[in-house]
C-alpha cells in the first residue's frame, strides 16, 4: 500500500465516528452552560452598570454640577420665554395664539427622541 | 424541540452565522451534529471518557466565544476539532506524559500504558490500533491525521521540536500500517478470530 494512500485512508478512518448515544444529553449540557454563561454575563454587566451609575451620580452631585445645570436650564427657559416663544407664536399662530415655553421644550425632546430612533434604525440597516 | 426540528435542515454555515448573533439554539444544533466526532477524537488521542467529555464541552464553549474567527474556509467540524485537539495537547503537555515527548522517540516504550487490544477475538479497528501506539505517537498521529495539522503546527501545539514530532508520526504510522493492513497483526488477528 502506498504511503499516501494509507495516510488518506487513515484520515478517512479518523473522520468516521458513530453518533454517540448520549449526544442529546451532551448537547443539553453544553447549551445549559452557554445559557448560564450568558445569564452571568448579563448580571455582571448590569451590576457593573448600576455601580458605575451610582458612582457617577455621587460624583456629579459632589461636584455641584446639578446646581450649574439647573442654572443653565433657568437661563435657557428665560431665553425661550423672551425670544423664541414669541417668534414661534408669531410664525405659527398669526391670529394671536400663544405658544407656551413648555411646548417648545416638549417639541425639542420629541425631536431628540425621533433623532435617536432614526439613528438606531440607520445603525441597524448598516 | 420545534426549534431543533427547524434547525435540523439548516447548513452548518448558516448555523454559524446565527451563532455569531448569539443564537444559542443554532449553536446547540452544531454541538448536536459534531460533538460525537470531537469526543471520539479526544478519546483516540488518549483522553479517558470523562476527560474527553469535559474537554469537548470546553471546546464548544470556546468555539461559541470565538465563532467570529471561523471564516467558513473549511468545515466547522475540522475547526472545532482543532480547538479541542489543541486543548488536549496543552493539557497533555502539562502532565508528566509530556516528558516522554521531551525524551525523544527512542526513549518510550511502544506499549507503555496500553494493552494491545481487547482480546484475541476483538475486531481490530482504528481505536484498537491506536492503543498499540505510545502516548506521544498517538497524540502526534491524531493531531496530524485526526485534525489535519501539519507537522510544524503539531510541533507548535505540543511545544516540541519538529524533528521529534516527525519521528513520532513516522513510527506511529508504521505501527498503524502493520495493525490495519490485511497482512499486518490485525489481519492475522482477524483470521484467528474468524
Amino acid at each position: 500500500m502506498a504511503e499516501s494512500s494509507f495516510e488518506f485512508q487513515l484520515e478517512r478512518m479518523f473522520a468516521e465516528s458513530p453518533a454517540a448515544p448520549d449526544r442529546e444529553l451532551f448537547t443539553l449540557r453544553v447549551v445549559e452552560r452557554l445559557d448560564r454563561g450568558w445569564t452571568a454575563r448579563r448580571v455582571l454587566i448590569g451590576a457593573m452598570g448600576a455601580l458605575g451609575g451610582v458612582i457617577g451620580a455621587y460624583e456629579i452631585i459632589g461636584a455641584g454640577v446639578t446646581g450649574q445645570v439647573a442654572a443653565y436650564f433657568v437661563q435657557a427657559n428665560d431665553f425661550l420665554a423672551r425670544h423664541v416663544a414669541a417668534s414661534v407664536s408669531g410664525a405659527l399662530a398669526p391670529g394671536g395664539i400663544y405658544v407656551d415655553v413648555q411646548a417648545i421644550w416638549l417639541a425639542g425632546a420629541l425631536a431628540i427622541v425621533a433623532a435617536g430612533f432614526g439613528l438606531a434604525r440607520l445603525v441597524r440597516e448598516i | 424541540m420545534n426549534t431543533q426540528r427547524t434547525l435540523a435542515g439548516v447548513h452548518d454555515l448558516e448555523l454559524v452565522t446565527l451563532g455569531r448573533t448569539g443564537d444559542r439554539a443554532a449553536f446547540g444544533e452544531l454541538v448536536r451534529r459534531h460533538s460525537s466526532a470531537v469526543r471520539a477524537l479526544l478519546r483516540r488521542m488518549g483522553a479517558d471518557g470523562a476527560t474527553a467529555d469535559d474537554l469537548a464541552q470546553d471546546a464548544f464553549l470556546a468555539g461559541f466565544e470565538q465563532i467570529s474567527e471561523f471564516r467558513g474556509e473549511g468545515a466547522f467540524r475540522t475547526w472545532i476539532s482543532r480547538i479541542a485537539a489543541r486543548s488536549y495537547a496543552r493539557r497533555w503537555r502539562r502532565e508528566a506524559r509530556a516528558e516522554l515527548l521531551a525524551d525523544g522517540p527512542d526513549a518510550d516504550d511502544p506499549q507503555a500504558g496500553f494493552g494491545v487490544g481487547a482480546g484475541a477475538d476483538a475486531r481490530i479497528d482504528l481505536d484498537d490500533a491506536l492503543k498499540t501506539l505510545s502516548d506521544p505517537e498517538r497524540v502526534c498521529v491524531s493531531l496530524c491525521y485526526g485534525v489535519g495539522l501539519s507537522h510544524a503546527e503539531a510541533a507548535a501545539a505540543l511545544n516540541a521540536p519538529l524533528g521529534t514530532v516527525k519521528s513520532h508520526v513516522k513510527r506511529g504510522l508504521d505501527k498503524l500500517r502493520s495493525h490495519l493492513s490485511p497482512d499486518g497483526d490485525g489481519g492475522q488477528r482477524r483470521q484467528v478470530s474468524g
